[in-house]
């Protein structure tokens, strides 16, 4: 398995970062999901060994977490959330730079370096001091040099953070690419769930420094008991009579009720409840839930 | 944009376990501080002293031919352990010392932290060791180009135009006083310049820090000696300091009347304190509480 944590936990001073995180992932494009705060860039960081779990051990690559570290980051390319570059430097000295950074000959990493700024599709302004790039041209540049090295593993942060639509198209294609063709291994940590839907077809989610929940998205998405509802007569009652069986409504336009029935609860309930409180049933269908959903419901948020 | 038609290419070359890791980070850093327009006009100018002592070593050597020199200028021209002192230890070298540490030094940490460049860093093979060290021998290049490459010149270049051993005869631990002196200097001022530049995010600051912090020394010491008519404010002179430290490299008198070990002690507990600074600060990650 190329990551592979058991009972990772992390703590900054008193507040707890992560707590009990085992991962076994072995996909070519896993997604890592979670609110602010959820402790996905903690974890990123943990498995490229820039902070040192309190208790649990860990596998990247089969190198252990704690004691190499430095083949980790030989073997693994990371894209920061950050802007972050070295100043003064144009792209390609930039990019080779980390190149011999990661153990490539000179002359290779600059050669390197040429083909990764063109495959980010930077080849026109290569030359140009990384300090006058846009936004976009920066986020393209980082993935650039994480790619240098030609790795096994990839580490995005955030990769699309702060750009405009076409940007974002463009770096998601890439990232496909990547990971669909090149067996190139690739853990993308966002908020922008429909990226994770496009790039990933496994997602973890991360709560509070918690697992909420991993594996395959279409799986995922098949086991949600998930119900569109349209009803005739008093809403209130029966709305109320749902809640207080834990299930979660959604009031969306036009009366369309959205109904996740807790685990365990079947949906017979659901039409006990609505003749119990004269409600009329006029829609109800198995709702195909998307990530946003499952997120929700996971997270625990609307 | 649409992905190149090429596409990602596999690099079928072999990632190596570098003997000195830290050598590109030396590199880049040379190449770089050579770039700046004003550092091509001071650098060449900062060696100018070295020239002039170096004319010095021929001219003492065929003073016979200067017959209008004076003799304050022939004293000096005596070449022995002083002559060197007199160069590597002068208050004017080490002023210009501080001012190549300034183009040289000033940015080396502080530019990675503004930009957060320290993680760029770190998710590579390179150990926090590593980045230290290769940011060190930027300094050290230069510094050794000031102090230690034009006070062996000076030496060998003494043998050469008297054309015999016996200087070497007379003072055969010279050579090592300077390599030790350069050593002492150049790793005193690489420590205190990374451990300034790591302090802020802003390269004119830590310009400031690095001049501000020389100069007031100096000036502290000037006016707690007026006041108390005690030497031992010397120690709050960073120059005054290695100046004493000097003086002992080449078994002469030291300038101010108190014991020169305490002058180490100043000077290796500033490195001990920057060290300690530089493992805090320094890392991979910047952690928000």
């Amino acid at each position: 398995m190329s990551i592979e944590v058991k009972d990772i936990h992390f703590s900054y001073g008193k507040i707890k970062a992560l707590e009990g995180i085992t991962l076994d992932l072995s996909q070519d494009a896993i997604g890592l999901l979670g609110p602010n705060g959820a402790g996905k860039s903690t974890l990123i960081r943990i498995l490229l060994g820039f902070l040192y779990p309190d208790k649990g051990d860990g596998r990247i690559l089969d190198y252990d977490i704690k004691q190499q570290q430095s083949f980790i980051r030989k073997y693994v390319g990371y894209m920061p959330e950050d802007d972050c570059f070295i100043p003064e430097l144009d792209a390609v000295s930039f990019t080779s730079y980390l190149g011999e950074l990661s153990g490539m000959p000179r002359q290779e990493a600059m050669k390197r370096a040429h083909e990764a700024l063109f495959y980010v599709g930077l080849e026109e302004s290569r030359y140009r001091k990384v300090e006058t790039y846009s936004g976009g041209m920066k986020q393209r540049l980082k993935l650039a040099q994480a790619i240098v090295h030609d790795p096994k593993l990839m580490f995005l942060d955030e990769p699309t953070a702060g750009l405009d639509p076409q940007g974002r198209n463009e770096i998601l294609e890439l990232i496909m690419d990547i990971s669909s063709k090149k067996d190139i291994q690739v853990l993308i940590s966002s908020h922008i769930l429909p990226d994770i839907e496009l790039t990933c077809s496994y997602v973890v989610i991360l709560n509070k420094g918690k697992l909420a929940t991993q594996g395959e998205i279409s799986k995922l998405k098949e086991i949600r008991d998930l119900y569109e509802i349209k009803i005739k007569g008093e809403a209130e009652g029966f709305l109320q009579k749902l809640r207080n069986i834990k299930c979660r409504v959604e009031i969306m336009e036009e009366g369309l009720l959205k109904v996740y029935l807790p685990p365990n609860q079947d949906k017979q309930e659901i039409f006990r409840i609505a003749a119990e409180k004269n409600v009329q049933m006029r829609h109800f269908v198995k709702s195909e839930s998307s990530l946003e959903d499952l997120f929700a419901k996971v997270v625990g948020v609307d | 944009m649409t992905i190149k038609e090429k596409g990602y290419a596999h690099w079928d070359g072999e990632l190596l376990d570098k003997k000195f890791p830290w050598w590109p980070i030396t590199r880049y850093g040379i190449k770089l501080t050579f770039r700046r327009k004003q550092f091509k006009l001071i650098f060449p100018l900062s060696l100018l002293p070295a020239v002039f002592f170096l004319a010095g070593i021929y001219v003492s050597e065929r003073l016979e031919d200067f017959p209008f020199f004076r003799r304050e200028t022939v004293e000096f021209l005596q070449i022995n352990p002083s002559y060197f002192k007199a160069y590597l230890a002068s208050s004017f070298m080490i002023f210009l010392i501080v001012i190549i540490v300034i183009f040289c030094g000033s940015g080396l940490i502080c530019d990675d932290l503004k930009h957060n460049a320290l993680q760029l860093y770190f998710s590579r093979p390179i150990k926090k060791k590593d980045y230290f060290f290769g940011k060190t021998a930027v300094i050290v290049f230069f510094l050794f180009i000031l102090t230690l490459i034009p006070g062996l010149v000076f030496f060998i270049m003494k043998l050469v135009f008297s054309g015999s051993f016996k200087f070497f005869v007379s003072y055969p631990w010279l050579p090592l006083s300077i390599i030790g002196y350069s050593v002492v200097v150049t790793a005193f001022f690489s420590f205190f310049t990374l451990f300034l530049s790591s302090l802020s995010k802003n390269r004119r600051y830590v310009t400031i820090l690095i001049f501000g912090t020389y100069i007031l020394s100096d000036i502290l010491y000037s006016i707690f000696y007026d006041i108390f008519n005690n030497h031992y404010f010397s120690l709050l002179s960073l120059r005054a300091n290695l100046q004493q430290v000097g003086a002992v490299f080449f078994s002469q008198k030291t300038p101010y009347p108190i014991h020169w070990i305490y002058s180490l002690l100043v000077l290796s507990g500033i490195c001990v304190l920057a060290g300690f600074v530089l493992k805090k600060k320094v890392k991979g990650v910047e952690i928000v509480k």
